[in-house]
């Protein structure tokens, strides 16, 4: 039993070293190692670490395969981490101890975070200094300004990326006389009685936890063109603060208490046993709004011969639709990496970039191309005509709704992962009838206030790019 | 506790304990010693910088409501799953050290708990009590609206204690075996010539026998309660309903790993060790002293 | 044991089934997700009867997560972690115990204090020891004038570096520096009759050869324990072992597993995921089985 343990003592002992400058000798043979590298002809290999898991990770592995194949001069190493907090955290204590991987893959309410850590190589810049042209302005507005500096600088690559809709179950629907999908709010209260009163034990699922922040009171707050927080959702200054208990959000968790209280809304969870997309595959639950990224999933899992379809996420009547938000991840090069790994990145990064790349990524996941000629070549290639498929264009389309407003440009807030933890307490909270709406939301933009205030003491004197 | 009898080359007796000292300094008090600093600076997670801010972060968390109520949530879970996983072990390991048919199945079977790797806990569990689709599904059917863990506190709390307490059962019972089994048959034999039946030499032989294991697995089982739970709430209610179940170590964990506010998190760190040093200080002055060594 | 005592022992069987049930019930269920396709395993309620597609799923969580190097990995990494503290441990606690010098109490609560902060909590600079373990010690030797001093002696400038990531040893330190088996050892120790002690020294015995020859093997139990406790403990480890294991040669079974979890968005592939767990909760069974043979009954009377 002891023996591994010894063994690996000595691995440990062999890097171990102890650097003289003062003997010549010793430097000229550090020197003579390093000279050595380039002569074998190996790819240079690169890091990329990733927060997807499952069959997702599956097909990053295969991307990077994909990658390595196509080229000789660039080995792509990808590692998953499990999920995006894990990735940004591990990514973080790799850099401090300089140990990064070269490209990084970021949740999008990591961008601020990101934007103020100095520990990035932009990537425009990036692909400028090695030759590569991208044509910004082929990213879909709505993604591109997520991620892009106020000034429209893409310091990240948009990677994954999906928006939110509505899922709808066509042979409920038609049960209650309908065959179109509700548009407004008004519309879905009445269609959700209809669909009780003729039976149906659950007309819609909810859930109320801190993931679903993203298409309750984010994407809700973009279409309705509603601040989030003041200085356009951040992009203005780290002095912006939460905004969400005097909008129109206040009446939609009205609205949506009420529904919960009469029976119209269920909350569906993991912990409850069965989430809200297991729910309207089994055809439990007739409505539910979730992410594009699901539709596979609802495909592939759901009741033989059920009949569903997407639509875009209501409004309340009235409303002047805007552009919903991208969710997702985007890719960052980490700074105080080697030139030559950077110039593998950007070989990745435009291979990434690619079509037929997008292509492959749908075609593999929910995920939506990020670019109108990823877009463009998938239409012409038929792949929205296809079974599978069909319907996903939606998301297209409402993400390209408007063009981005000042306010449905993204989110740009520190720490938004803590400040949605405190959305699905003060949620849970409403719904169990411990706080009014209003009182929740207060409390909500209180202690996120909080958050914000304790990001901005971290960064005195520094401003978003 | 001393012992009476001892070897006098004190500097042979240190050298045992250097490699011990030397691992515990090196991965436990100097990064440790950073997370001090921590707390006391507004730390910038990528390591741009910092500002010295004194015992602001420490005030900040004792003024919040939501703080206090972690303490509290963390002392019921403490106490409770303690208290349940170490009397059904102690049972458990009792009844197995009696070596009747089958024991020697039963002792690899119920130290097993403990091996269950977090995601098949975390789905075992949410199969069981689940209330619309488990087994709790048939008492709520009964009783309507009986459990409902997804908006009751209290039910999600249950849940925790349920999974972390079946855990644990594991873990205790492996020691409480190991002390049982190092009673001498020849003291309980002795015993029963003298008429003794099983409980009685439970009682008087058995139980003052195994105190030191008690006394250890009440120490360890009270510290594990405030750090083991994490991966438990972490994978079923992430703190939730509305902070029911978001344990001292979870709120450390998701405010640091997941908000990146490490100087808040260490500061945390720093009033949770001292509360778990304050607790074990008290067991080591007042419990320890109805433990028999000899 | 000695006398017949028919209604106990029926109680006794009776608890102790159902203990069985209660631990046993939780395997069941994970292996009867293991054997779903993806639509029954995501049924509500899942079947209770197992489907047909166990060995596929098992074969797919195999090839996927690249389990067969991964296992070898995590049994060099949990074994080493189970010896280490085993034998670490009981150095020192025969330490604490056995000897009588200045900051013996100190010592013991210095240990005992690691027990307080869980290496999540302090993941990030644990880490950057573990990317230079002799940082710790170059600061020292900087922040005490002692390398500046060095440099002016001899010319010659320290620069201390010992990079544990990607490696066993890395692995495997950091989790050996708790206090866990130091007060296991304790606790038994204390309990070891004085008498013992006496008839060694009179016998001219000196400490190690007491340690070795009369104490380790009275601890055989407790070892035993603590060793199992310690591999499955180890064994289960996820976060640091992801963390400190970049190179995928180094990685281990259980961050593999952690990728066969459904993503969020991602197919809800349980039944995978499942036969992932089941296949990596299979070598620590039979550690513990293994371990059974130690387990037993102490033959040295400790009689007062």
């Amino acid at each position: 039993m002891r023996k591994p343990l010894v063994k690996a003592t000595q691995e440990g002992m062999k890097s171990m070293s102890i650097i003289k400058h003062g003997l010549a000798a010793f430097a000229a043979g550090t020197l003579g190692v390093a000279l050595a590298l380039p002569a074998a002809a190996a790819p240079v290999k690169f890091d990329f670490w990733f927060g997807l898991s499952g069959d997702l990770a599956r097909v990053v592995d295969t991307l990077c395969k994909n990658f390595n194949a196509s080229q000789s001069d660039y080995e792509v190493v990808c590692t998953s981490q499990g999920n995006y907090d894990a990735t940004l955290q591990n990514t973080i204590a790799a850099f401090r101890a300089g140990k990064q991987p070269t490209v990084v893959q970021v949740y999008d309410v990591g961008t601020a975070t990101m934007m103020l850590s100095g520990a990035y190589y932009p990537a425009d810049k990036l692909m400028e200094e090695n030759g590569y042209k991208i044509d910004y302005s082929d990213y879909f507005p709505g993604i591109a300004r997520y991620y892009a500096t106020s000034k429209g600088e893409m310091l990240s690559f948009p990677f994954n990326s999906s928006t939110a809709l509505m899922y709808w179950n066509k042979d409920a629907f038609a049960k209650i006389g309908k065959t179109e999908a509700p548009k407004t709010w008004e519309e879905v209260g009445a269609d959700l009685q209809a669909m009780k009163d003729a039976g149906y034990e659950c007309p819609m699922a909810i859930n109320i936890s801190a993931n679903e922040s993203w298409q309750l009171m984010e994407q809700f707050s973009a279409i309705h063109n509603q601040p989030i927080a003041t200085k356009s959702n951040g992009y203005d200054g780290l002095d912006a603060r939460l905004a969400v208990n005097k909008t129109k959000f206040v009446q939609y968790v009205g609205d949506l208490k009420k529904w919960y209280d009469a029976g119209l809304i269920k909350i569906k969870s993991k912990d409850l046993g069965q989430d809200m997309v297991q729910a309207f595959a089994s055809g439990t639950c007739q409505v539910i709004l979730t992410s594009v990224g699901d539709h596979g999933t609802v495909g592939k899992t759901h009741k033989e011969g059920m009949n569903w379809d997407v639509a875009e996420l209501p409004v309340y009547a009235g409303t002047e639709r805007k552009n919903s938000l991208v969710g997702g991840a985007s890719l960052w090069v980490l700074s105080g990496k080697p030139a030559e790994e950077y110039k593998g990145a950007a070989a990745f990064l435009n291979f990434i970039h690619d079509p037929k790349t997008a292509l492959f990524w749908s075609t593999n996941t929910g995920y939506i191309p990020v670019a109108k000629s990823g877009f463009d070549y998938m239409k012409s290639n038929g792949f929205y005509d296809k079974a599978p498929y069909k319907g996903r264009e939606t998301a297209i389309a409402s993400l390209t709704a408007s063009e981005p407003t000042e306010i449905t440009r993204g989110i740009r807030l520190g720490n938004f992962t803590q400040i949605r933890a405190e959305f699905g307490t003060q949620m849970q909270a409403i719904f169990a009838n411990k706080v009014s709406v209003q009182d929740g939301l207060d409390t909500l933009v209180k202690n996120g206030d909080a958050i914000l205030d304790r990001f901005q003491q971290t960064y005195p004197n520094k401003t978003l790019p | 506790m001393e012992k009476r009898v001892t070897f006098s080359r004190w500097t042979v007796g240190i050298l045992f304990a250097v490699p011990q000292m030397l691992l515990i300094f090196t991965f436990f008090y100097w990064p440790a010693g950073q997370a001090v600093y921590w707390s006391l600076t507004l730390q910038q997670p990528w390591g741009g910088g910092n500002i010295w801010v004194g015992l602001d972060n420490f005030r900040s968390i004792l003024a919040s409501a939501d703080y206090w109520n972690s303490i509290t949530a963390s002392l019921a879970f403490a106490a409770i799953s303690t208290g349940l996983a170490m009397v059904i072990a102690l049972v458990l390991a009792a009844l197995t050290d009696r070596q009747l048919a089958g024991s020697r199945f039963y002792r690899v079977v119920l130290i097993w708990p403990y091996g269950i790797a977090a995601p098949a806990l975390a789905l075992a569990f949410r199969f069981i009590l689940a209330p619309e689709a488990g087994f709790m599904a048939v008492v709520n059917r009964a009783w309507p609206g009986f459990w409902d863990p997804g908006l009751d506190g209290a039910d999600a709390m249950a849940s925790i204690i349920a999974a972390f307490s079946w855990k644990y059962v594991g873990y205790n019972f492996i020691f409480f075996l190991a002390a049982f089994q190092a009673i001498p048959r020849s003291l309980i034999e002795a015993s029963a010539m003298d008429g003794a039946g099983v409980v009685r030499r439970f009682r008087d032989i058995q139980f003052p026998l195994i105190t030191p294991t008690i006394f250890f697995l009440l120490v360890i089982n009270i510290t594990e309660s405030f750090q083991d739970s994490f991966g438990i709430v972490d994978i079923m209610t992430s703190g939730g309903p509305a902070n029911a179940t978001n344990l001292m170590v979870y709120k450390i964990y998701s405010d640091g790993f997941k908000g990146l506010d490490y100087s808040g998190a260490a500061a945390q760190s720093i009033i949770l060790m001292m509360l778990i040093v304050v607790l074990t200080i008290f067991q080591f002055r007042f419990i320890e002293r109805r433990v028999h060594y000899r | 044991m000695v006398e017949r005592t028919p209604i106990l022992n029926f109680v006794t069987h009776l608890v102790l089934f159902i203990g069985f049930m209660l631990a046993v019930a939780p395997f069941v269920i994970v292996a009867i997700a293991a054997s779903h396709n993806l639509k029954e395993v995501n049924d509500v309620p899942m079947p209770l009867l197992p489907g047909g597609d166990f060995w596929a799923n098992i074969k797919t969580a195999w090839i996927t997560a690249g389990l067969g190097p991964k296992l070898l990995n995590s049994f060099i990494f949990a074994a080493g972690v189970a010896a280490g503290k085993v034998i670490i441990s009981a150095l020192t606690a025969f330490s604490i115990v056995y000897f009588r010098y200045p900051g013996r109490t100190l010592i013991f609560w210095l240990i005992f204090i690691t027990l307080m902060l869980p290496l999540e909590v302090r993941i990030v600079p644990t880490y950057a020891v573990a990317a230079n373990v002799l940082s710790p010690y170059q600061a020292i030797l900087d922040v005490t004038g002692l390398s500046w001093l060095i440099e002016k002696i001899s010319g010659v400038q320290v620069s201390l570096s010992l990079g544990l990531l990607n490696s066993y040893t890395g692995l495997i330190l950091p989790l050996i520096a708790t206090a866990t088996g130091t007060f296991l050892y304790r606790q038994f120790f204390l309990t070891v009759p004085d008498e013992l002690t006496e008839a060694a020294r009179m016998d001219g015995a000196g400490a190690l050869r007491f340690f070795i020859d009369i104490l380790l093997p009275l601890s055989r139990t407790n070892m035993a324990a603590l060793g199992t406790i310690m591999f499955l403990w180890a064994w289960n480890q996820y976060l640091w072992p992801l963390l400190v294991t970049t190179d995928p040669a180094h990685a281990t079974a259980v961050t593999e597993l952690k990728q066969l979890i459904p993503n969020v968005g991602g197919i809800p592939e349980w039944n995978i995921a499942m036969a992932g767990t089941l296949i990596v909760m299979l070598p620590p069974l039979v550690v513990v089985v293994a371990m059974q043979r130690w387990f037993v009954r102490g033959l040295i009377a400790t009689e007062k």
